[in-house]
C-alpha cells in the first residue's frame, strides 16, 4: 500500500510517500518508526502521538491500531491540529 | 487587593479627549475573565446593539487579561471587540504582542473609546493620562510606516497600534495592527478610523500583582518545556501554512470561490516549497516560547509573515499559483490594513461574477496575480470597483444581482476561512452557527473532522457536542488570553486553566467553573447578536455549499435539510 506524509509527518520521514506492507494500522506504524528513525518521534509504541494522525485514502480518519489495511489502501499520515 | 487585574477600566471620550475610570465590579471580572469574554461584557454595558457599528456613540473594546504581563507563555495578547461594520453582529478580534502588556500596564484591565475626533489623530495613554495629538502627517500611511513613526516620535517604550488607509476610508474588513500582527476581521480597523484616530499609542508601569508568584513562575517554567514538544513542532517548523498541501489532498482547500476543493497549483505555493525558492526567517510574539510566524523575504527587509489563512484566501481561492503574486498580496493586505480572508473572499467572488459576466472588469480574473495586487489596491482606497470590493461579499452580492448572493462566500456576511465546509462538515455547523460570521478561530471544530468522531463528510447529530466542545474551550482561551497553538500541550484543559487562573487570581476556580464561565462568555456574545437583530436564518451557509456537490468529490454533500437539523441539535445542546 502507498502511505503518503504531509506537513511536520514528512518532515520527519524525508520522503512524501513510500509503498510498505502491513495488516493493520499499528503494524505500519512499527514499520515506519523503524525505517525512519526521525519519524518514530511522532509513534508511541503502535499508535501515533495525540498530536498526529492517520486518513485511509483520503476519506476517514483512524486511530486503532487494530485498523485492517489492504494492499489497495493509502494511509496518509498528518498532523491532527489543522489551526490556521 | 486584587491580583491579576487593576479593576478598573479606562473610558475615554474621543470627541474632547475627556478620560474616566470605570470601576469594574469583582464579579465581572469572575464571570467573564478578561479579553473576549470581558471585552463582550463591556460592549453590551457601553453600546446600544441597535446602533450603526461607526456611529461615534458606539464603543470600541480593548480588553486586556489577568495572564498577559504574567510568565506563562502565549499571554501577550489583547482582545478588540465591537460591532462590526461588515456583519452587524458582535465582532472580538485578538492579536499578539507587545501592545497587549504595555496596555495593561497603562493601567486599566480595558480601554474603551467612545466619540469620534474632530481631526485624525493620534490616541495616547501614558500610564493612566490620556492626551490626542494631531495626525493628519500621517494620513493615508500604512500600518508599518505609521508604527515606525510613532515609537521615533513618542519613544520606544510606547506600543503602538494602528491602522491603514483601509481604516481611513472605512473598508468594511479593515483591521487593527500591532507589531506585524493583526485584530484582523470584521473591521475593527473601519471602527477606530470611523473615530478619527489613527493609532493608539500605550505604554505605563501599573503592574499588576500575583496571588501566589513563586508558583506561578514554577508553573510557567513547566508550560514552557511543554511548548516546546511534538504538539507544537508544526508550527515551529512549517508554521499555519503546512495547511495547504494537507487540505489539497483532503480536497479541502477552497479553490476558485469554493468551487472546488483541490487547486492545481497548490504544490509551487507551499511552504515547503516556497522555502527552497525564498530566504525564511522565524518570529514570535512576545513572551511566546512557539515561534509560529514564518517571514519570507520578498522585496524589502522586512519580509512577508505568511500564514495558512492568507496563503489560502489570496492563492487558490482567488485561483492564483504564483508564490511571489501570493507574499506580495500579503504584504499589501497587512501594509494597508486590510483582512486577508475577506479580501480574498470578496475578490474571488468578484472574480466569479465577472466570469459570468455579471461584472463589467475583464481584468478581474481568477488566476492573475496582477488582478489581485490592482484589486486589493482599489479596495483599501476604495477606488473604481473597489468602492464596491470594501463593502465584502455579502452587500456586493446585494448590489451585482443576478443571484449572486447563493456563492457569495461569508455567513453573516464574514468571508469564510480556508476550510471547505462540504468536506469538513463539523467545521461547516462551527461556521454557520458562529456569533461573529464563519470563523475558525471562534470555533475549533476542524479539530473534530480530523480526527476519528466524525465521518467528516457526512456528520451526524454526534458532531454537535464535539463543536460545542471546542468553541467553549476557545472562549475560554480566548478570555484567559493565551494562544490556541497552545492547546494540543494540554492533557486537562480545564483543570490547567482553572490551576493558571489562581496562580494568578488566588481565586477557588474550577474545572467547572470554568466551563461554566465558557458557556457565559458564548451566551453573551449571543445577547448582543439577539438585540442587535440575530434571527434564527442566520445560522446557515450559503446555497452552494446546499445545493451543488463538491466538483473534485461528488461524495462530499451537505444538503440544507441536513444542516437545519445539525444547527437545531446545536441550538437545543445551548438551551437557546
Amino acid at each position: 500500500m502507498r502511505v503518503e506524509f504531509l506537513g511536520l509527518p514528512r518532515e520527519r520521514a524525508g520522503v512524501a510517500e513510500i509503498e510498505l506492507q502491513a495488516e493493520t494500522l499499528g503494524q505500519l506504524l512499527r514499520a515506519l518508526a523503524a525505517r525512519f528513525p526521525s519519524f518514530s518521534e511522532l509513534v508511541a509504541a503502535d499508535e501515533l502521538r495525540p498530536s498526529f494522525v492517520a486518513n485511509l485514502n483520503g476519506d476517514r480518519f483512524v486511530s486503532d491500531p487494530r485498523t485492517q489495511l489492504v494492499d489497495s489502501d493509502c494511509v496518509l499520515i498528518l498532523s491532527a491540529d489543522a489551526g490556521g | 487587593m486584587s491580583y491579576g487585574y487593576h479593576g478598573r477600566y479606562l473610558r475615554i471620550d474621543a470627541s474632547c479627549g475627556s478620560a474616566a475610570w470605570i470601576p469594574l465590579a469583582h464579579t465581572t471580572l469572575r464571570q467573564f475573565i478578561g479579553g473576549s469574554g470581558l471585552g463582550a461584557r463591556l460592549l453590551l454595558d457601553e453600546g446600544d446593539p441597535t446602533g450603526d457599528a461607526v456611529a461615534p456613540e458606539a464603543p470600541l473594546v480593548f480588553s486586556f487579561s489577568p495572564l498577559v504581563g504574567s510568565p506563562l507563555t502565549t499571554s501577550a495578547k489583547f482582545a478588540v471587540v465591537s460591532k462590526s461594520p461588515l456583519t452587524d453582529r458582535i465582532n472580538d478580534s485578538l492579536a499578539g504582542s507587545a501592545f497587549a502588556i504595555a496596555g495593561k500596564r497603562s493601567g486599566g484591565d480595558a480601554i474603551v473609546i467612545v466619540g469620534r475626533a474632530p481631526e485624525l489623530s493620534v490616541l495616547i495613554v501614558d500610564d493612566g493620562v490620556v492626551r490626542m495629538e494631531p495626525a493628519e502627517d500621517l494620513r493615508g500611511a500604512t500600518c508599518r510606516a505609521t508604527e515606525t513613526t510613532l515609537s521615533a516620535r513618542l519613544g520606544p517604550d510606547f506600543r503602538i497600534a494602528s491602522i491603514g488607509p483601509a481604516g481611513e476610508h472605512a473598508v468594511r474588513y479593515a483591521t487593527i495592527s500591532h507589531d506585524g500582527r493583526h485584530a484582523g476581521r470584521g473591521g475593527s480597523g473601519a471602527v477606530l478610523g470611523s473615530k478619527n484616530i489613527k493609532a493608539i499609542a500605550v505604554r505605563g508601569t501599573q503592574r499588576c500583582e500575583w496571588a501566589d508568584p513563586a508558583g506561578l513562575t514554577a508553573y510557567s517554567r513547566d508550560l514552557s518545556a511543554r511548548s516546546f514538544g511534538p504538539a507544537t513542532a508544526k508550527y515551529r517548523e512549517l508554521g499555519t501554512a503546512a495547511n495547504l498541501l494537507t487540505f489539497n489532498r483532503l480536497g479541502a482547500l477552497p479553490t476558485r470561490n469554493f468551487q472546488s476543493g483541490t487547486f492545481e497549483g497548490a504544490d509551487a505555493i507551499s511552504p515547503e516549497y516556497i522555502r527552497t525558492t525564498h530566504a525564511r526567517t522565524r518570529a514570535s510574539c512576545a513572551a511566546c516560547t512557539i515561534g509560529c510566524e514564518h517571514i519570507y523575504a520578498s522585496g524589502d527587509a522586512a519580509g512577508v509573515r505568511l500564514e495558512y489563512e492568507s496563503l489560502f484566501a489570496l492563492g487558490p481561492l482567488c485561483g492564483v499559483g504564483d508564490a511571489d503574486a501570493v507574499l506580495r498580496a500579503a504584504k499589501l493586505c497587512d501594509d494597508l490594513g486590510v483582512d486577508t480572508i475577506s479580501a480574498g473572499g470578496t475578490i474571488a467572488f468578484a472574480m466569479e461574477c465577472v466570469e459570468r459576466g455579471w461584472l463589467d472588469e475583464p481584468w478581474l480574473t481568477f488566476g492573475s496575480g496582477d488582478a489581485l495586487l490592482r484589486a486589493i489596491g482599489m479596495v483599501a482606497e476604495r477606488e473604481g470597483i473597489g468602492h464596491l470590493l470594501a463593502e465584502g461579499s455579502r452587500r456586493a452580492a446585494g448590489a451585482i444581482g443576478h443571484g449572486s448572493i447563493a456563492f457569495a462566500p461569508q455567513v453573516k456576511g464574514l468571508e469564510i476561512p480556508g476550510y471547505e465546509p462540504r468536506a469538513l462538515q463539523t467545521m461547516a455547523l462551527g461556521f454557520a452557527v458562529g456569533t461573529r460570521g464563519a470563523d475558525h478561530n471562534r470555533s475549533g471544530a476542524y479539530e473534530v473532522d480530523f480526527s476519528d468522531k466524525v465521518d467528516r463528510r457526512h456528520v451526524t447529530l454526534d458532531a454537535v457536542r464535539h463543536a460545542i466542545d471546542t468553541e467553549d474551550r476557545a472562549a475560554v482561551m480566548d478570555s484567559l488570553i493565551l494562544c490556541k497553538f497552545l492547546r494540543g500541550v494540554f492533557d486537562d484543559f480545564y483543570a490547567e486553566t482553572a490551576t493558571m487562573l489562581h496562580l494568578v487570581t488566588g481565586w477557588d476556580v474550577t474545572a467547572g467553573e470554568l466551563r461554566d464561565t465558557a458557556r457565559r462568555i458564548v451566551g453573551v456574545k449571543r445577547q448582543f447578536n439577539l438585540l442587535a437583530g440575530w434571527t434564527r436564518d442566520e445560522d446557515t451557509l450559503p446555497d452552494r455549499f446546499l445545493t451543488d456537490p463538491l466538483s473534485n468529490d461528488p461524495a462530499a454533500t451537505l444538503t440544507r435539510e441536513h444542516l437545519s437539523s445539525l444547527v437545531a441539535e446545536y441550538h437545543r445542546q445551548r438551551g437557546w
